[in-house]
């Protein structure tokens, strides 16, 4: 599913050279795989490289196959819209958009018909049990049900992979418990693969594979 | 479609800043779409006062007696004008055709003579399309202008309409016998006793010092003309026509022919004059408006980094977030357009309400009642010209979006 090779990106931080390097891995499909390390170990910056928000100073990013981390941004972009799926530490919804205009947003980026994508979103939306909120705006949703919004969004072009930073980091325990066993019934039961950027127990602990980074260089086994 | 609806959503989201922002597109539209109504008003005021202060639609003349002073009088005249304005009157596009004699002279109370500039005119015909009366009306407020009239249709008659300044010169007053001097088209001074029957206010003081109007036959026995005219005025029934039947009725004259734009040089310079005058406010406006709305929209830009920043991550193409912006400039645009297209028509009826008295514009000798027009026209410019600007001031912040950092503005709080 995602494979990276070799991946090295630095960049300058307090006058120190951070990010990472020489890091390979590999995401088989339909797995829920987790970064884990402490803060600064690099997990950003090489979910980034992975999700094509970034280019890797040196290496390889293959999804499905395809080396895609040089593609021109037009390429980028598509592969983002419809084979990639994001879900952000700070939920990142559109405050203008309700949460149903929000799932709906990336389907139609596509093209896809109103109705169509409205259909879809709704389906989804009820999937991560917010039937009753779809018309309200993220300021009128708690921190779980935006992070729900956030995670049914990521879902809403089928994408291969989805990729969480830190998903559960703004979350209480009694939200964040929840929401990796959404994560990890909709990796199994959607099919699609999930990268987790994360250093929180809880998450780790529903992985079926640890990619563990330590000051930008894998250490130990997965 | 969803970039468009997005960008709605946007532009509401701040009211307070889209407010402040409309409010300056609103004062842009106003002032643009008032100084046009006011413009055109002006405009049409002159080309009014110039058609029917005696050019007509279209002059028939010999283009010779435009380029200097004649030697003698009709030196440069349609030899047979008098036939040529009968033949002309036949057109089906033409509604009248007015003959004019144009001479000068020296008027004479008998002690003291002034120089003039006069013009022989067919009284009964001049009076039904030309703006005599309200010349004589304006006339007849000066001082010795009571009891001023036009000149009568009589043959005969040995009439005179003076300009006020011309009056005032030589202490005249509607009564006064004076004595026209000229020189006959063969060269010979000849003279004529007139009545003074009336004053004029030709609108510009220049005028109204040197010109006088006497009918057509005291002319034509004062210069001797016969059957010779200097210019014939042409009225025409559908004055839109007169691009095309230009051609025609100057093939038919078998003389020149001008359109009276081309005459009226008074006409042509007040409006290059505010064309300038537009031009410059115009700019202005546009400074103003793109500065504004540009700040505006990159202080919404620079607060929503981190939100431009995840709609590239879900796949967003630059060009895509810089259409964002230019839909939210084009709402700002289509909002404050129409706000102030509202608010210009109620100025618009509050002010020609008050029937404001505009003071004399320079070099004329009158004042005129404010009627700022409704010209679509306008309108439709003013609110291009706004959208135009703000699609502009949409440039800016847009492409400073679409070259955002994903991961910078990601980080973005």
């Amino acid at each position: 599913m995602l494979e990276l090779r070799n991946i090295t990106r630095a960049y300058e931080l307090g006058g120190e050279r951070a990010g990472v390097f020489g890091v390979s891995l590999s995401v088989p499909a339909g797995s829920l795989a987790v970064l884990a390390g402490p803060s600064g170990s690099g997990k950003t910056t090489l979910l980034q490289v992975a999700g094509l928000l970034d280019e890797p100073d040196e290496g390889e990013v293959l999804l499905e196959g395809r080396s895609v981390a040089r593609l021109p941004e037009a390429e980028r972009c598509a592969l983002r819209l419809g084979r990639l799926g994001f879900v952000f530490q700070g939920f990142n919804l559109v405050p203008v958009l309700s949460a149903l205009e929000n799932v709906m947003l990336p389907l139609q980026l596509q093209g896809r018909p109103e109705g169509e994508a409205a259909d879809r979103a709704a389906a989804l939306l009820d999937r991560v049990g917010l039937a009753s909120r779809m018309t309200h705006l993220p300021g009128q949703l708690s921190g779980g049900q935006q992070q729900r919004v956030a995670i049914a969004r990521a879902l809403a072009s089928g994408p291969a992979l989805v990729l969480a930073d830190e998903p559960t980091a703004n979350l209480d325990h009694a939200h964040g418990e929840p929401l990796m066993d959404l994560m990890a019934e909709l990796c199994a039961e959607q099919g699609v693969s999930f990268l987790v950027a994360s250093h929180d127990p809880r998450v780790i602990s529903r992985a079926s594979k640890v990619f563990r980074l330590d000051d930008g260089r894998l250490v130990g086994a997965p | 479609m969803i970039l468009a609806r997005l960008a709605f959503r946007n532009v509401l989201r701040n009211r307070r800043r889209t407010l402040l922002t409309l409010l300056v597109v609103v004062a842009g539209y106003l002032a643009l779409a008032l100084a046009g109504g006011f413009i055109a008003q002006t405009f049409e005021g002159l080309s009014d006062g110039a058609i029917r202060g005696g050019l007509g639609h279209l002059q028939i003349l010999d283009p010779r007696g435009l380029e200097g002073d004649e030697a003698q009088s009709l030196e440069f005249a349609l030899p047979d004008g008098e036939a040529l304005a009968a033949r002309l009157r036949q057109d089906p596009a033409v509604l009248e055709v007015l003959p004019r004699i144009q001479f000068m002279g020296l008027l004479s109370n008998g002690p003291k003579s002034v120089a003039f500039l006069g013009t022989g005119v067919d009284p009964g015909r001049e009076v039904r399309h030309m703006a005599v009366l309200e010349r004589v009306a304006d006339g007849a407020k000066a001082p010795g202008g009571a009891g001023s009239r036009w000149l009568s249709s009589t043959p005969g008659a040995r009439e005179v309409v003076l300009g006020m300044g011309l009056a005032k010169g030589l202490g005249a007053s509607v009564g006064s016998s004076l004595t026209l001097m000229s020189t006959t088209k063969d060269g010979a001074l000849n003279a004529v006793d007139v009545e003074v029957v009336g004053l004029q206010d030709l609108g510009l003081r220049e005028l109204n010092d040197r010109f006088l109007t006497v009918s057509l036959d005291t002319a034509a026995t004062l210069v001797d003309a016969g059957g010779a005219r200097s210019r014939l005025s042409v009225l025409l029934k559908r004055p839109a026509d007169l691009e095309r039947e230009l051609p025609r009725l100057k093939a038919l004259s078998g003389a020149d022919a001008r359109p009276w734009q081309e005459m009226a040089s008074f006409y042509r310079q007040v409006r290059l004059l505010y064309f300038a005058i537009f031009g410059f406010m115009g700019l202005v406006l546009f400074a103003v408006v793109l500065l504004a709305t540009a700040n505006t929209l990159l202080m919404s830009v620079m607060e929503r980094l981190r939100e431009l920043g995840t709609l590239r991550a879900l796949g967003l193409r630059p060009g895509q977030l810089l259409s964002l912006l230019q839909w939210e400039g084009a709402f700002l645009g289509l909002g404050g357009s129409a706000a102030g297209l509202l608010l210009t028509l109620l100025v618009r009826a509050g002010l020609n309400a008050l029937h404001l008295q505009m003071p004399a514009p320079p070099g004329t000798s009158h004042g005129y009642e404010l009627n700022i027009h409704l010209v679509p026209a306008v309108y439709l410019g003013a609110f291009l010209f706004l959208q135009l600007t703000l699609q502009l001031s949409a440039l800016f912040p847009g492409l400073k979006a679409a070259k955002l950092r994903i991961t910078e503005a990601l980080r973005h709080v």
